[in-house]
């Protein structure tokens, strides 16, 4: 058993930046002429040859019309055979909610476990990953025999760009039938458009009582737009009627945990704390260094909200050009 | 229906982490332990379930001694009865391991339906439940937030990345993994407790499951993560202060 | 002589047929009244015995009966004009006790009290001097029902206070009219049989109208269960609270009947006045409604056709209603066992009602925060921590450990304390004293809570507690001894007004605004020391509504954990009140009113009253710590 698969995955025929991380990181493991991608799919023509110009050692398209939609059996089974015909040492995943889905059924199905989530790789190898939502790490170490399942966390692998020329492109048909194929999934859809959807919001900028008027509140809003963040506010910005009660984020209102918590102008009441403390990152701005919601914040700007929020805006329209 | 739900005990979340001597796990003797969140829900979706469609909710749990507080919480909370796997080395084996276990119990009791949270607090792994379907040969889902009985199954609404959702329908029996924050989570209530009292807790050895437990994947170590969260203040100019934290965004946090 | 002091009159000689008549009436009335009053009775007797009642000591009983019914004192304090109105109907009552016994026993020849003799002379006028003033109290309360029409009588017109009335006058009236009429002929024949129909007619009318209280509330008053706010212990394993008919307690239900529908209670209480759903008086009535109906067996929800659930969760347990019923009703132990009912049996479905059981279940505080923020505080204050050889343990709760603002109370408070020398520490782990959980009914939660916070006291061998919430004094004090037994235990503002001397005044022609905190004032009877230290900063002015009489903010009963009120905000209406008193600075000795008073006085704009604890005014004359 040699070599390194990295399975790759395709969204509508889009591949996102965590594939090339996690191709470095099968760089890690074994050099870049044993490593194969794979991808699989009802159509991986064009997804193959994007694949090809980044540097692997050989692109291995599994195609089946019946492995689009994506089913955890079909992937399980397709990608078994192929497991078990290449005979790789390592297989490595990009650790994303499809992944999540099958990639352990599909180590079961050898005897192993999936380590998932890895954040680094180290000599050994040596695989870390977090424990204790974030508060620790752990070292693992796999033991017994091949292949090694492993899944990489995104952000955790820098994706390398390689200048080496296209790689070898192979096909492999796997045997599937349609009574295998157990799910019937339906489309993807979005929430029903609501009003104001805070709790599903990837990031919010939070305005309080510092914003001193109604009309200010424009300044803030555009800078939500930039970031492509839903708008909330501290209760007595609602209570003033300056923005809708279902925008109010605290104990009498929402209690959200988006990535990104931008509190400006907001002092950090208990109140309002409570409704967004598990928030992953929170950025507060606001012009009293003593406001109890820099003992919260990841991040503290002491300043204007008049000068910092549209400077802001302008830096993070610029970031995203 | 008869739906098992598969429960872990794990340490509180805002328990002191503190790494014991051995280096390979963390002190337990000041934890305190509660039901692992999304298994909370998952308890939840099942109870909803049994009360709209009849039939039982077993809760399953692995575990030593202390596990009992956990599984008499979840029949306070209405599950019709347990099964405790007495094992006292859980943390010797890995998510192959516990699956087995979980899967034997399981076997035994010919469910309509199993599930489980989608990942615990304390290892993350996110498997078992995939794993148990796997091992019992039945179809499965997992980030699911809604479970609904059809004439030839199941409907569930599972979780896509990005704020996108998808229905799937599968037959049953079907192992499903379940989100946390898909429905809303009941308290215990003295009514419950009172009626816990009566309610069967059987109790399986684990040795007599006789599953293997050699681990294929071996936690060799813990440790602290060098970032230790405080507050970095941006100085400077307006200007200045919002250069360096569209910085951070991007590169530390990730979001733009 | 006989025209300034007349005698009374009565018919001398009544016929067979006019006796046979009489007692056929007497009769036919103590019959009439027996079969509703017997029904009552039968309803009060037949509820659940009440498990942790116990008659002794009996002094506090029969000190508040005295006070309460002989001198009519509650129902005189709160309404001063209508309560003597009131006092004098009831003494008038008492007073013709004999009166009316003569009367009926003189019809069938056995009368006992001579017009004309000094005993007869004497109590007749005695009593006439009050059958006056209970004419004139009668007329003015007939005036005020159903012209002046006070809001919390409620809407509708009561032709049965109506009625009543009018049977009193009639039977004051002619008894007067009596002393201006012969012996003999018609006038006073006709007066007697006036008197007479008017007297039978009020007795069976006496038990279908609230005015059984004239025979319940003295028993009312007597049986209450002894403190302010009592919320008895559940009774073994199937008692769950106020589930069901077979659950009200014959206290309770003896209080039901009890209820004059005056409208004290809804007068004071901050929710009925703010517009919500919740009025006291109707879930009293609503209770009455349903024992009437449905009877003590009856397994129908309380919570449901009778009264609302939604109101039962408004109420903020300030008391207002249950310390001034003139009749002796305990609304608080109600409204809490109402809600333990739909609490302990899961029937209660509220999100942020789950959301707070939730986090206390798994964590330590009801902010459903990480303790390790609390350490965090606990660390940058530098403040000891209790090792058992100080004198206090000072408790922080959990507005102390977690809020901002309470944090700074409790900077303030320590400082005060290392000034003045006292030995205290902190506890390195508190667990919610369990105060919105109680107050909300989940029984399960709060005993969890109380075992577990006693045991911890135990084991870091603490004697005495001294904290900044009124809330937790009261809990720990009160309600935690139904599962052990907790220290002694002083709110910081009788502790600084113990000290008041030794800590500098700042010379300040300050106006402060004082708001009464409902478990500090009318839970535990602390008015004067909060005052005595705010005084350290300087002038104490009032508000219209103060000390037993203060109008709560908003936050007890477990309310500020729950969602956004409907109607009016309690807190504004408060702060509205206490701003107007044209104070600079309002001062609070409660981290709950600070905190609602925070928001509320923010939407006043510039130009509101600052907002203070009695702590924070008391360390001002202090050196600041980084003076040098």
């Amino acid at each position: 058993m040699s070599g390194v698969l990295v399975v790759m995955e395709q969204r509508a025929g889009r591949l996102a930046r965590i594939n090339w991380e996690a191709l470095a990181a099968a760089h890690r493991l074994g050099a870049p002429a044993a490593v194969t991608a794979v991808i699989a799919g009802a159509q991986t023509e064009a997804p193959a040859a994007e694949i090809a110009a980044k540097g692997p050692g050989k692109v291995l398209r599994v195609e089946h019309p019946l492995l689009a939609p994506y089913t955890a059996d079909g992937f399980s089974i397709a990608l078994e055979q192929v497991i078990r015909a290449e005979q790789p040492e390592y297989v490595v995943f990009p650790h994303t909610y499809q992944v999540r889905d099958y990639a352990a059924a599909l180590a079961a199905r050898f005897g192993q476990v999936l380590i998932g989530d890895v954040v680094s790789i180290g000599d050994g190898p040596r695989f870390t990953r977090q424990l204790m939502q974030g508060r620790l790490n752990g070292n693992y170490r796999h033991s017994g025999s091949s292949p090694c399942f492993v899944s990489v966390q995104a952000g955790a692998f820098p994706a390398e760009l390689s200048n080496s020329g296209p790689a070898e492109i192979a096909s492999f048909t796997p045997s599937l039938d349609a009574a295998q194929i157990r799910t019937r999934p339906g489309e993807p859809f979005r929430a029903a458009a609501q009003a104001v959807d805070l709790g599903s919001a990837q990031m919010i900028v939070g305005v309080g009582r510092g914003i001193k008027d109604q009309a200010n509140i424009a300044l803030v809003q555009e800078l939500a737009a930039a970031l492509g963040a839903e708008l909330a506010a501290s209760r007595p910005i609602c209570d003033a009627g300056w923005l809708p009660m279902e925008r109010q984020v605290g104990s009498s209102g929402q209690t959200v945990a988006p990535k990104l918590y931008l509190a400006a102008g907001i002092s950090g009441a208990i109140q309002h704390l409570v409704g967004m403390k598990g928030s992953q990152c929170i950025v507060a701005i606001n012009k009293d260094p003593d406001a109890p919601i820099f003992e919260v914040a990841d991040y503290g700007i002491v300043g204007d909200l008049m000068q910092v929020v549209p400077a802001l805006t302008e830096a993070v329209k610029a970031a995203k050009q | 229906m008869k739906i098992i739900v598969a429960i872990k005990q794990v340490p509180d979340r805002d328990s002191p982490v503190h790494i014991d001597a051995a280096g390979k796990w963390i002190e337990e003797s000041d934890l305190q332990y509660a039901m692992n969140e999304s298994d909370a829900h998952a308890l939840e979706e099942a109870l909803q379930l049994r009360d709209q469609h009849g039939g039982e909710a077993i809760v399953l749990s692995a575990g030593p001694e202390r596990v009992g507080s956990t599984i008499r919480e979840a029949l306070a909370k209405g599950a019709d009865r347990a099964i405790h796997i007495v094992c006292d080395d859980l943390g010797a084996r890995d998510a192959l391991g516990v699956a087995r276990l979980l899967a034997a119990a399981a076997k035994q009791e010919n469910p309509d339906l199993i599930l489980t949270g989608l990942q615990s607090e304390d290892l993350g792994l996110g498997q078992t439940g995939v794993i148990v379907a796997e091992l019992l040969g039945l179809p499965h889902a997992t980030l699911i937030l809604h479970v609904e009985k059809t004439g030839t199954g199941i409907e569930v609404k599972r979780e896509l990345e990005e704020g996108w959702f998808q229905t799937i329908e599968l037959p049953t029996p079907a192992v499903l993994t379940i989100q946390s924050g898909g429905n809303k989570l009941r308290y215990a209530t003295l009514l419950g407790i009172k009626r816990a009292k009566t309610k069967e807790v059987r109790q399986l050895a684990a040795a007599d499951l006789a599953v293997d437990a050699a681990p294929v994947a071996v936690l060799e170590e813990i440790g602290l993560p060098k970032k230790q969260k405080s507050t970095q203040m941006l100085a400077g100019t307006a200007k200045e202060a919002a250069t360096a934290l569209v910085e951070k965004l991007k590169f530390e946090v990730r979001v733009l | 002589m006989t025209l300034l002091f007349p005698t009374l009159a009565e018919p001398q000689q009544f016929s067979v047929a006019e006796r046979l008549l009489f007692a056929g009436l007497a009769v036919a009335s103590a019959y009439a009244f027996w079969r509703r009053f017997g029904v009552v009775l039968d309803k009060i007797l037949k509820s659940k015995k009440d498990a942790s009642f116990h008659l002794f000591p009996i002094g506090k009983r029969v000190r508040d009966f005295v006070w309460e019914v002989v001198f009519q004192a509650k129902v005189i304090r709160q309404r001063p004009a209508a309560g003597l109105a009131h006092a004098f109907v009831f003494w008038a009552f008492c007073a013709f006790v004999l009166v009316t016994l003569n009367h009926c026993a003189g019809a069938l020849g056995f009368g006992f009290l001579d017009p004309a003799g000094t005993i007869g002379r004497f109590y007749f006028w005695f009593a006439a001097a009050f059958a006056l003033a209970c004419a004139v109290g009668i007329l003015g309360l007939f005036v005020r029902r159903f012209f002046i029409r006070p809001k919390w009588l409620g809407e509708k017109l009561s032709w049965e206070s109506g009625v009543i009335a009018l049977l009193i006058f009639v039977l004051m009236a002619t008894f007067l009219a009596s002393f201006f009429v012969n012996g003999a002929g018609t006038a006073v024949r006709i007066l007697w049989w006036v008197h007479t129909l008017a007297l039978l007619t009020f007795l069976p009318i006496v038990p279908h109208t609230k005015h059984l209280h004239l025979l319940l509330s003295p028993f009312t008053v007597f049986l209450s269960r002894g403190s302010f706010s009592q919320i008895p212990p559940l009774s073994g394993d199937e008692d769950f609270g106020l589930v069901a008919g077979t659950d009200l307690t014959r206290l309770v239900s003896l209080q039901a009947y009890s209820c004059v529908e005056c409208g004290r209670c809804t007068e004071h209480c901050p929710a009925a006045n703010t517009g919500k759903l919740l009025n006291p008086k109707t879930i009293v009535l609503g209770l009455r409604a349903y024992l009437n109906d449905l009877g003590p067996a009856s397994q129908e929800p309380l919570l449901g056709k009778y009264n609302s659930q939604q109101a039962a969760f408004q109420c903020t347990t300030c008391g207002a209603c249950e310390f001034q019923c003139p009749v002796g009703i305990e609304h608080v132990p109600i409204l809490v066992g109402l809600r333990r009912g739909a609490v302990n049996t899961g029937a209660w479905e509220d999100d942020y009602g789950s959301k707070l059981f939730l986090a206390l279940e798994r964590g330590s505080n009801a902010l459903g925060l990480n303790p390790a923020e609390r350490d965090k505080f606990i660390e940058k204050q530098k403040l000891p921590l209790f090792d058992g050889t100080q004198e206090y343990c000072l408790w922080l709760g959990c507005m102390g450990g977690y809020d901002p603002k309470g944090r700074e109370i409790v900077a303030d408070f320590a400082r005060i304390m290392s000034f003045l020398g006292t030995s205290y520490g902190v506890l390195r782990k508190e667990k919610c004293t369990g105060d919105p959980v109680r107050r909300l009914g989940n029984d399960l939660l709060f005993q969890q809570l109380a075992e577990a916070n006693l045991e911890a006291l135990a084991q870091n061998k603490v004697k005495k507690i001294v904290t900044i919430c009124p809330h937790c004094v009261r809990t720990i004090q009160e309600d935690w001894k139904e599962y052990g037994t907790p220290p002694e235990i002083e709110h910081h503002s009788e502790f600084l007004a113990r000290y008041a001397d030794r800590l500098p005044r700042v010379q300040n022609q300050e106006k402060i605004a004082f708001h009464d905190p409902c478990y500090l004032g009318r839970y535990r009877n602390v008015y004067e020391q909060p005052r005595r230290v705010a005084a350290l900063a300087g002038e104490v002015v009032e508000a219209p509504r103060n000390r037993e009489r203060s109008f709560c903010c908003g936050a007890g009963g477990g309310l500020t954990f729950l969602g956004e009120e409907t109607g009016e905000r309690v807190s504004q209406v408060r702060a509205a009140e206490l701003a107007a008193t044209g104070a600079q600075t309002i001062a609070a000795a409660c981290p709950f009113c600070n905190s609602m008073f925070r928001d509320a006085l923010a939407a006043r704009g510039e130009g509101a009253p600052q907002l203070l604890d009695i702590a924070q005014l008391a360390a001002r004359g202090l050196p600041r710590p980084d003076a040098s």
